[in-house]
């Protein structure tokens, strides 16, 4: 009951305050220009990239599809989706603690487990519905402006061609999973914003966790590698893996299938636990914190 | 719990609303508050007296359970807040120095926001009603932005009472305020004090400022306690410091020092002369003076506990 009212008070918060809505209006202008550029020069960009291909195969059908156009902006844009994460999940505690009001609110006869329990809750919710509001604009508006096709996804290697029948499922699971990728990011910052007294320290430490860890997985060293598996940059764009199909003994595809469930599966455990982790230290730190601020 | 425990409960509940006993805070090696012992009755206005860093804010904070004591024992409403925390808290209200409140939300939702955290729901009128107690009911729709400071500090006491405490604690109520806010904010305290029944502990580093509105106070120094008890017994001692200016400080001088004032004479500047006496020989002393053809150029009577207070602070400014 005291969890509910708590979280509901702390959903209040976040959708009153003006600053939320920076996320939800850069997500809106990037996805925008980046359909408008397609829009206006999409055709001629893609004949440039798949000229090596035409002069072997004949590809039929309107390559240029809004469930590409999903798969371009999602690539684009996941990469710099924590920054906004960060935004509202770095403020939970630090924001409070900065105007004062955290000591205000803990004079109230609330428990100190329950109020980190909702606001990491109401930063999870948060979360969730920026996801769907990319998804809204990056699948949405794409395949309505640009139409429903086969999707085309060109790979350094290989090709691969997913029947229009079999790409929803693929994105609402992509999705998913990149809601976890970004709830971990989400639980990272609102770890930090425990020992904080300003935003700025929390977004701005996630952040550079983020490029230290990403900067890791890209050197091919072995001191790195025992590492990697472990660090959850390295699961972060674990969604690709839903556009990855088997193939059968004669090279068919086959629908419905992942190439790699369970490193997907694996990829999405260690995200989990992350967040776990992440929160259990965060109601462990706080539970302790004399408040000074 | 047996009778004489549960008689004892409501015997502590009726007269002492907190009593802190042997309360000790250490920050690594640095006492806080070293061993502070102290009471507050129900429905007094408690001033809670120190300088700035003298470990006020730090008690009130333990008090609030914001900060976790080292050492020692808090009670509030003769319970004990380790133990029935949730409990004590929503019996008390408390503002901890300056809050800035939530800036892009109006006074009414604030005080939606912190009612709600409390476990009530107020309706629209009541919120009117708790604001007009601040006198803030006219700028109930203004976002918090546009408040000065010393409304904040108002809506700030209005939030305390959201939940209508028994006990409300204000920590330096009045800092940053101008003369007309510290004013306002006195008025308030004196009238949930006197109207409203409700105990009441303000924090200051003013005496002038306590001594307007308390009952009893306490004074730290460097965590630990000087001195504690009624306002009226503290500051109307038997005896006073009297600070003389005269004509020729030096010839003034010699003349107490030959006379049976001479051991009353604490200390002397090129200023002024410094003597503690009793009230009732006030007149006998200027008399004196007077007589032995001391041209006085001014006396001034400074209560002997503000003196202690002042020099308190004189030392910290060293």
């Amino acid at each position: 009951m005291q969890y509910s009212r708590i979280t509901f008070i702390e959903l209040y918060k976040i959708f009153r305050n003006p600053r939320t809505y920076i996320a939800f209006s850069v997500v809106a202008l990037v996805v925008g220009l980046i359909q408008l550029g397609f829009y206006t020069d999409g055709e001629t960009y893609l004949e440039f990239g798949l000229r090596s291909l035409t002069d072997t195969f004949d590809l039929h059908g309107k390559i240029l599809n809004g469930y590409l156009m999903a798969y371009i902006i999602l690539q684009t844009l996941l990469v710099n989706l924590p920054l906004l994460v960060s935004l509202v999940a770095g403020d939970m505690i630090s924001g409070e603690a900065s105007i004062g009001t955290l000591r205000l609110i803990l004079t109230k006869p609330i428990s100190r487990n329950v109020l980190i329990m909702a606001k990491f809750t109401a930063a999870g919710i948060y979360t969730l519905i920026l996801l769907l509001w990319m998804a809204f604009w990056s699948l949405g508006i794409s395949v309505l402006i640009f139409g429903a096709d086969d999707m085309l996804i060109l790979k350094s290697d290989m090709i691969t061609q997913i029947l229009s029948s079999d790409v929803l499922w693929r994105y609402i699971a992509a999705f998913g999973f990149a809601i976890i990728a970004m709830l971990t990011v989400a639980s990272l910052s609102f770890f930090l914003s425990v020992f904080a007294e300003n935003s700025i320290g929390p977004i701005m430490a996630s952040m550079s966790i983020i490029i230290v860890f990403t900067i890791i997985n890209t050197l091919d060293l072995p001191i790195f590698n025992h590492i990697k598996p472990y660090l959850f940059t390295s699961h972060m764009l674990g969604w690709k893996g839903f556009f990855d199909i088997r193939v059968d003994v004669n090279n068919e595809q086959i629908k419905g299938s992942i190439e790699n469930l369970p490193g997907v599966l694996f990829s999405a455990g260690v995200l989990i636990m992350h967040i776990i982790g992440f929160l259990w230290a965060s109601i462990w730190v706080f539970k302790r914190k004399d408040i000074l601020s | 719990m047996g009778q004489v425990d549960f008689l004892s409960t409501i015997i502590n509940y009726t007269n002492l609303h907190i009593q802190v006993d042997q309360l000790t805070k250490q920050f690594g090696n640095f006492t806080s508050v070293d061993n502070l012992s102290f009471s507050v009755n129900a429905g007094e206005v408690y001033g809670f007296l120190g300088q700035n860093g003298a470990g006020k804010s730090t008690t009130i904070r333990m008090i609030l359970s914001l900060i976790k004591p080292t050492h020692g024992t808090i009670k509030l409403f003769g319970k004990s807040l380790q133990d029935d925390r949730e409990y004590i808290l929503s019996k008390t209200g408390a503002m901890v120095e300056k809050p800035d409140l939530y800036k892009y939300l109006n006074a009414i939702d604030n005080m939606k926001i912190f009612s709600k955290y409390g476990g009530l729901s107020l309706s629209r009128d009541e919120i009117m009603n708790q604001l007009s107690v601040v006198g803030l009911e006219s700028r109930a729709h203004d976002k918090v932005k546009k408040y000065s400071q010393g409304m904040k500090q108002r809506l700030g006491i209005a939030i305390a009472m959201v939940n209508n405490p028994d006990l409300i604690i204000l920590d330096e109520p009045t800092n940053g305020l101008d003369p007309q806010g510290i004013t306002d904010i006195r008025n308030l305290i004196l009238m949930l004090s006197r109207d409203k029944k409700k105990t009441v502990v303000v924090s200051s580093h003013l005496l002038s400022e306590v001594e307007q509105i308390a009952d009893s106070m306490l004074i730290i120094n460097k965590g630990k306690k000087i001195v504690e008890g009624r306002v009226t017994d503290l500051l109307n001692p038997g005896k006073v410091q009297l600070e003389i200016e005269t004509l020729n400080n030096e010839e003034a001088k010699l003349i107490l020092r030959s006379s049976t004032w001479s051991d009353l004479l604490k200390g002397n500047s090129k200023e002024k002369l410094i003597i503690e006496v009793n009230r009732a020989n006030i007149q006998d002393l200027t008399k004196y003076l007077v007589d032995h053809g001391v041209g006085l150029v001014g006396i001034k009577s400074v209560n002997s506990l503000e003196a202690y207070f002042l020099s308190l602070t004189s030392e910290h400014a060293v």
